[in-house]
């Protein structure tokens, strides 16, 4: 490696021919790069030396505060996703938790698996969804009587520490994601609507597949697990959406996919996340709407 | 067998098993997104499908292979044994236990992120522990690899190092500095967020890691092409390497240009300004230029060869090759390949163009013709080369080995050419469903079913591949040939220092990754941190009720 010491020096041909080739190369690039191209805008004035220079290197060259926007921005919701409210959120007791259940119990179930079927079942929620909801229904985001009082008088340090109770218990809603053997017919070929809508989605409609929020393909941020959630209680919601009566969902998305829905969509899917399976509830389902029809008929 | 030779084999068949796999899983994954039919029509276990492939193919494959193949080649292009055996061993072991960890957790469907790194798409710790794990382990052959050429010279003070060994040092610094971001990426970013140490994730810090790693490891999948043009095509065809210095230049360049030039990837990422896409852009269209040299050089290592075995006229030479050689076949193939797909890449790597293409079936049309054809097809023709020699049995038949070579080159074009157009079309990637009755959709339907049975074709080339090699592998045993390189017109007796060694390279490469990523890597740190919530398969970590 010795004799290599002399291919760093200029004087040598290689090096100087390699360091001018490469160093020019550099040069104009630089200068297409960052002083003429990053000046023309397609629609708007030519940009003046410095404002192309901030804008090749991602900057913006205008550092003044942005002005209120009139009217004043709607928001869906005070949560955002910061570092700071995944800390609030983990900060969770969940065995102070236990107190603060108390208040819920009455009518979400002792231990967070309610029986009625229009309160949903908490055990197994994630515990960031749950915070987020108790901080939604505080601030009026999303409106419901008495959720409305009930979150109005807990804490913020409350609604985490209930939050961490209820995703601690078992026996509710699965919340885990991207598990057991692929399955035949979770594509778009399937003809049970439920079982397609939830693991294809409709790309016709720009309605993406829910198991890919939901579970059980994948869990997001944000997003309650479904699978185990009663079959009234999703169907209500979803028409709490299409009609717009709810509206926190930050992203709009839940708004822009139960508007195209229709209802007997809306029932297939809540049917295939209900508690046991699909088919049995299918069934009950059929049974059900016979029971209407007869009652109708008389 | 020595013990070179053994090493050698054990990659190679590390790389050949998992190639197999793979593109069956390819072949099904073809199926699941056309038209057609498809058994186990999950589009979950697609994406799943599509992880497990793709780093099959590009980390598993590539890596055992390149390993195995630098083994093989330092051994015989020194004339010596490896130095640091054990050290291999230890590699090749952490290798195999890394790519068990990352296909145990694709396949326990906790990892689905498609293959690339790019957050906040995140998968199972699991996977991201075994990606470190396969690619660190390699770093160990990179050291040997560097290690060797240095002893080597050490020992044989003002004689040139031969062309083949040369040229495999330049892959092993080539990895080492592509795999530096990804490293980084996973041990500073994606680790620390799959064990649970933190909630957020630097996304676009994460994605420009990775894009210093993506288009260089590109360029570590095509090097044992490009050194077997250079040093076995032109045996394999009776002839002489037109130039050594071209060779030495063009893997300097190979170094040199494919390392500041991985944002070509990031052009529609929001976290970086116009300025440094452009640069890296326009040094992007500088690695055209060792291609084309290479291209130039073999083209005349072939008319020499054709002319010294009687080849006449403008293009009588070309006739007189001796094509029924799988090296000299699969050279002619590949060089085919290499042409329509570097055309291709041409328009990915403008910033204007780029555009049109971004994350359709155009760009994976694209990687399959280059990698998945010009290159995959110069490791088959070198597996048909090198068995002989390593195994000391010989090739069971060359016209199988033909066959399997056509219908590789087929195969992939029939697979490419259709995904080509439907790119321009639009039809996205990574997709698992298509709704074929929408009359925008509906156009790409018979596009999609040819490439399907382009899809089929592959497949049967590479059972065929590996009916190939396993039968001769166990075939009688002969007297083994030696490996042979070949001889350049005029043998280098001296050369400068510069193309004798890569103190100089490094150092313009270590500029040119300043002056090229400084920047934009560094704004993350000091003018724009930015963390976002992490999504995908794993629990959001409030779920675990950590404190």
């Amino acid at each position: 490696m010795v004799r290599e010491q002399g291919s760093f020096k200029l004087d040598n041909p290689w090096s100087r021919i390699a360091w001018g080739s490469i160093a020019a190369i550099f040069i104009v690039s630089f200068l297409i790069g960052f002083v003429v191209l990053g000046r023309f805008q397609q629609n708007g004035p030519t940009l003046g030396a410095w404002a192309a220079f901030c804008r090749a290197v991602g900057l913006t060259a205008d550092r003044g505060p942005a002005g209120e926007p009139q009217p004043p921005r709607r928001t869906p919701t005070r949560i955002a996703w910061t570092e700071d409210t995944l800390r609030r959120i983990a900060s969770g007791r969940e065995q102070q938790g236990a107190f603060v259940a108390l208040n819920c119990t009455a009518c979400h179930g002792e231990r967070g698996v309610s029986s009625s079927t229009l309160i949903p079942t908490l055990a197994g929620m994630n515990s960031a969804v749950i915070y987020k909801q108790l901080d939604d229904y505080r601030s009026g985001k999303r409106p419901w009587g008495v959720m409305s009082a009930v979150a109005t008088a807990l804490s913020d340090q409350d609604s985490a520490d209930v939050a961490s109770y209820f995703a601690h218990r078992p026996g509710g809603l699965s919340p885990l994601a991207g598990e057991g053997a692929p399955e035949a017919g979770r594509s778009l070929r399937q003809s049970d609507p439920g079982i397609r809508l939830v693991f294809a989605g409709d790309p016709g409609r720009g309605i993406p597949p829910c198991a890919g929020c939901h579970g059980p393909v994948a869990q997001k941020l944000g997003a309650p697990a479904l699978r185990g959630q009663h079959v009234e209680y999703i169907e209500r919601q979803l028409a709490a959406f299409a009609q717009g009566t709810r509206q926190n969902d930050i992203n709009e998305q839940m708004r822009v996919i139960a508007q195209q829905l229709t209802t007997s969509e809306v029932h297939a899917v809540a049917v295939y996340y209900s508690p046991g399976t699909a088919t049995n509830q299918a069934k009950l389902a059929s049974s059900q709407e016979g029971l209407v029809g007869s009652v109708s008929q008389r | 067998m020595n013990r070179s030779s053994r090493l050698a084999i054990f990659h190679y068949w590390v790389a050949f098993a998992t190639f197999l796999v793979a593109v069956l899983l390819g072949a099904w994954q073809m199926l699941m997104r056309s038209p057609l039919p498809a058994p186990l029509d999950d589009s979950a276990a697609y994406y799943a499908s599509v992880t497990l492939h793709g780093t099959a193919m590009a980390y598993v494959v590539t890596t055992f292979f390149t390993m195995g193949f630098g083994y093989a080649v330092a051994a015989t292009s020194l004339g010596r044994p490896i130095r640091g055996m054990t050290a291999a061993w230890i590699g090749y072991a952490i290798c195999l236990v890394g790519t068990l960890m990352a296909v145990a957790a694709i396949l326990s469907g906790r990892a689905s992120v498609l293959y690339t790194f790019y957050p906040p798409l995140m998968a199972s710790g699991w996977y991201y522990g075994g990606a470190f794990l396969l690619i660190a382990g390699s770093m160990i052959w990179v050291v040997l690899m560097i290690l060797n050429l240095t002893d080597w010279k050490r020992d044989n003070p003002g004689r040139p190092v031969p062309l083949p060994m040369f040229a495999l040092t330049a892959t092993a610094m080539l990895w080492a500095w592509a795999a530096s971001g990804v490293l980084l990426e996973l041990g500073g970013i994606l680790l620390p967020r799959a064990f649970g140490w933190s909630d957020l994730i630097d996304a676009a810090l994460g994605r420009t890691l990775f894009s210093v790693t993506l288009h260089a490891i590109v360029y570590f999948w095509l090097m044992p092409a490009y050194i077997a043009f250079y040093t076995l095509v032109p045996q394999a065809a009776g002839g002489r390497l037109y130039s050594d210095t071209m060779g030495r230049l063009t893997f300097i360049m190979f170094l040199v240009f494919s390392l500041p030039v991985g944002m070509h990837h990031l052009f529609m990422d929001p976290e970086h300004g116009s300025g440094f896409k452009f640069l890296q852009s326009s040094l992007t269209f500088l690695v055209a230029l060792p291609t084309l040299l290479t291209v130039f050089s073999i083209c005349a290592s072939l008319e020499i060869a054709g002319r010294v075995r009687g080849g006449r006229g403008l293009f009588g030479w070309i006739r007189a090759l001796p094509w029924e050689e799988p090296m000299v076949l699969a050279v002619g193939l590949s060089l085919v390949m290499l042409g329509l797909g570097g055309f291709g890449g041409l328009i990915n790597m403008s910033y204007a163009m780029n555009s049109m293409i971004h994350n359709t079936s155009w760009v994976t049309a694209h990687f399959h013709l280059i990698f998945g054809g010009a290159v995959v097809i110069m490791y088959f023709a070198i597996a048909y080369d090198m068995w002989p020699r390593i195994t000391g049995r010989p090739l069971v038949s060359k016209r199988s080995a033909r066959l399997q070579l056509w219908l590789w080159f087929w195969g992939m074009l029939i697979t490419t050419v259709p995904w080509h157009i439907a790119g321009l079309m639009g039809q996205p990637r990574r997709v698992a469903t298509f709704d074929y009755t929408d009359p925008l959709i509906a156009p790409m339907a018979p596009l999609v079913i040819i490439s399907v049975i382009g899809g089929l074709i592959l497949l049967s080339s590479a059972i065929l591949l590996i009916v190939i090699l396993v039968r001769s592998h166990f075939g009688e045993r002969t007297a083994g040939e030696p490996m042979r390189y070949a001889l350049a017109v005029n043998p280098p007796v001296r050369v400068p220092a510069a193309l004798n060694g890569f103190g100089l390279w490094n150092s313009i490469v270590l500029v040119l990754m300043i002056l090229a990523y400084g920047y934009p890597i560094g704004q993350f740190f000091f003018l724009k941190p930015h963390s976002v919530p992490a999504v995908g398969m794993i629990r959001p970590m409030s779920a675990e009720g950590r404190p």
